[in-house]
């Protein structure tokens, strides 16, 4: 007698073969690995300590296709999704592949690249970094895109090179007859003292059903400067597994904001690696959900040298039957001292029915360091309402002048004014919805 | 203007009242100051008039320009000309002055026809409004509270007043917080802002405010109700000899229960 145990794995929730015809090595290389990687690594459950609070049936319930075999829709106009800062500094990439002809490049500073990377598969940057930092132990979705991806976005900046135009990575999604993955891919290596601002969008155009898992890479240098805005706003039936990891030398400064708008299932791991003395990094977030909308967030600050920086403002807005989970670690190696890092989560409920899991987790191995952390969860507080209210606007538009508040500061340090632009107008669709 | 009668207001949902039948009497062009020990309910008392949440009218009515107004809205209390300057102004952290004073003033003008200000127009009227209370411009842009000190906080709250320009005003210990040149400022500002068409009602516990803002009436609150009502002359009897003694001797004459 003979049994087949079928094992749960990411390849449980996919539809046919997965093939990358990828034409550079090194590309090739790391789809191999992660074809290798998926096999053997189970898809999280409940039981899983950093899987625990969230509910995965937003990619459990389906098959997802290739996006080849789905039927994808055209993308049609998209324009007014162009940042006016970025005209000439845009990549568009369509359900993860890359579009020629939407993308945007030109007046770039010598040797700087920013383009489709099947097209630079030989590039010496390309060859030692991708998928190097990306190292998530036991975990189904960084290996799901190793497996799949064949176009991505290589940004490389040669030492003291400044990119002034904030660069545009704008990943669309389409309508489809079937549910598809796709598996946008960035890659980013700033040499010495090189700077840039990097806008990284994900845009559902339609409310269809896909996963997008995307693996963000950033390698900075010694004096690297970089900003880096991710915002989702993918459909409202989508499931979106997000890994973005950097790592960064001495000297260099990697803020990144993410910002949570869209999604029925949101998990983002974001992590950064500080790998030499003195550096300073921002792991932003800011999640407005509703309905039922999940979130999760589960970020690592890897402090493994001496004196560095970091700070992590986690901002929540919670409305209707949403869950916002969120998992802050804080690593400081045994030698990393000086260290002062700074993280706080602050969750705002406007419903009854909505939930919120937060835990803050610090492990410290030095012990001159100056490390804080702090968890609020509450709803909005009467008596400002009240002030408001008093004055004369509705206890409706207090309430929403209010959450806009709380949600403002995230959105401040957007940088780039068309973004914060659209980010508030987001804010107040979110807060003046019916 | 405002007629309040028999009003009683216990703490929503609780059985703790607070307010124990009071009645007053506010007629256009008149100030009038409600004095009273600490917890006597006159900060109650303005709050149920602006229509705070936290308090329910059990018995009794507010009337104002013979309307009752018990079962209104704080916001159309406020569209109807009601401002109540808090005791302790709450910080909120995020909206400026100015964006709350805005959408304030468009709100009440717009409840009442009259014409809006577009941000120019805003923008020239608010900064006309600084002096009447000393203001300076960078207050505007500052989150409303957030990080003044105490008597900064008061100053703000008649810098609202001026802005809103409201027919009937609760000012709740305004004076307290404020240091002598501050108090005198804001004093100066409220007369400017006091006219034959408005009516202003100041708490206090101190008589010191009463020289710089004479008030036509001062009433004495005790225990959720208003004792006694007379001219500035009770406010000095209140000086010199304490509410205990008054508290006794009405007690003598039958006139508290
Ligand atoms: N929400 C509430 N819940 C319970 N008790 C309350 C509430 N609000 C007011 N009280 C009580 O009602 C009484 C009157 O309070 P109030 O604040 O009106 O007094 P006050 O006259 O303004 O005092 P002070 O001079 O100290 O400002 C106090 O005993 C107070 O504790
Ligand atoms: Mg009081």
């Amino acid at each position: 007698m003979s049994e087949v145990i079928q094992k749960d794995t990411m390849l449980s929730y996919i539809n046919g073969e997965i093939q990358s015809n990828a034409n550079s090595v090194a590309i090739r290389a790391i789809n191999v690995r992660g074809k290798d990687a998926l096999e053997n690594t189970p898809f999280p459950t409940r039981k899983d300590e950093d899987w625990r609070f969230i509910d995965l049936n937003a990619i459990k319930k389906n098959r997802f296709t290739s996006v080849s075999y789905a039927n994808a829709a055209e993308v049609g106009d998209i324009s007014k999704h162009y940042l006016p800062e970025a005209l000439n500094t845009r990549l568009v990439f369509v359900n993860g592949i890359y579009n020629e002809e939407l993308s945007s490049i030109s007046d770039l500073p010598n040797h700087v690249i920013v383009g489709n990377m099947s097209e630079y598969g030989d590039h010496d940057a390309v060859k030692e970094h991708l998928g190097t930092i990306t190292n998530y132990d036991d975990d189904a979705f960084a290996p799901f895109n190793d497996a799949a991806f064949e176009d991505a976005a290589f940004i490389y900046l040669p030492e003291e090179t400044s990119v002034e135009a904030p660069i545009h990575i704008l990943n669309l999604f389409t309508d489809a007859e079937k549910a598809f993955y796709a598996t946008p891919r960035l890659l980013f290596v700033g040499e010495m003292y090189s700077k840039a601002t990097i806008i990284e969008e994900h845009i559902g155009l339609a409310n269809n059903v896909y996963l997008n898992v995307p693996v963000t890479e950033f390698r900075l240098f010694a004096g690297a400067h970089v900003h880096h805005a991710r915002i989702q706003r993918d459909s409202k039936q989508a499931a979106h597994v997000s890994r973005p990891i950097a790592m960064i030398d001495r000297n260099a400064e990697y803020h990144s904001y993410t910002i949570c708008l869209g999604a029925k299932l949101f998990r983002n791991d974001p992590r950064v690696i500080q790998n030499a003395e003195e550096v300073d990094f921002t792991v932003d977030g800011l999640v407005l959900i509703d309905g039922d909308q999940i979130a999760d967030t589960h970020s690592i600050m890897d402090h493994r040298y001496a004196h560095g920086n970091s700070h992590q403002l986690h901002k929540v807005v919670v409305n209707d039957n949403a869950h916002s989970i969120f998992n802050g670690k804080i690593f400081v190696a045994k030698d990393a001292q000086k260290i002062d890092s700074f993280q706080e989560n602050r969750n705002l409920l406007l419903s009854d029915d909505g939930k919120v899991n937060t835990k803050p987790q610090l492990e410290i191995f030095a012990d001159d360091v100056r490390c804080s952390h702090g968890a609020t969860i509450g709803h909005l507080n009467d008596e400002e309402v009240f002030y408001l209210h008093s004055r004369g606007l509705t206890e409706q538009k207090s309430r929403e002048l209010l959450v806009y508040a709380f949600a403002l500061e995230s959105v401040e340090s957007m940088e780039v004014e068309s973004v914060e632009k659209l980010l508030l107008d987001e804010v107040i669709k979110y807060t003046t919805r019916d | 203007m405002l007629e309040i009668k028999n009003l009683h207001a216990v703490v929503e949902g609780e059985d703790i009242e607070i307010l124990k039948g009071v009645n007053l009497k506010v007629n256009a062009g008149e100030i009038h100051a409600i004095m009273g020990p600490n917890g006597s309910g006159k900060s109650t008392l303005s709050k149920v008039v602006s229509g705070h949440p936290e308090y329910e009218v059990t018995e009794g009515e507010i009337l104002f320009n013979g309307e009752d107004i018990t079962e209104l809205d704080a916001d159309e209390r406020a569209h109807l000309g009601l401002f109540l300057a808090f005791q302790y102004p709450v910080e909120v952290p995020g909206i400026t002055n100015r964006t709350l004073l805005r959408e304030a003033y468009n709100t009440i003008a717009r409840a009442n026809d009259r014409e809006e200000l577009d941000p120019l127009e805003f923008e020239d009227y608010i900064e006309s409004k600084l002096d009447v209370i000393d203001m300076k411009d960078e207050f505007l842009n500052r989150s409303i509270n957030t990080g003044f000190s105490g008597g900064e906080k008061k100053k703000n709250e008649i810098f609202q007043m001026a802005v809103l320009n409201p027919v009937l005003s609760f000012l709740d210990e305004t004076d307290s917080g404020l240091d002598i040149d501050a108090l005198k400022v804001v004093s100066d500002g409220v007369n400017k802002i006091a006219n034959d068409e408005n009516a202003i009602v100041m708490i206090t516990h101190y008589q010191r405010l009463l020289n710089y803002i004479k008030p036509d009436f001062v009433h004495v609150m005790m225990d959720g109700k208003i004792i006694k009502s007379g001219d500035i002359s009770l406010a000095e009897e209140l000086e010199a000899n304490g509410y205990d003694k008054m508290e006794k001797e009405l007690a003598l004459n039958g006139e508290a229960q």
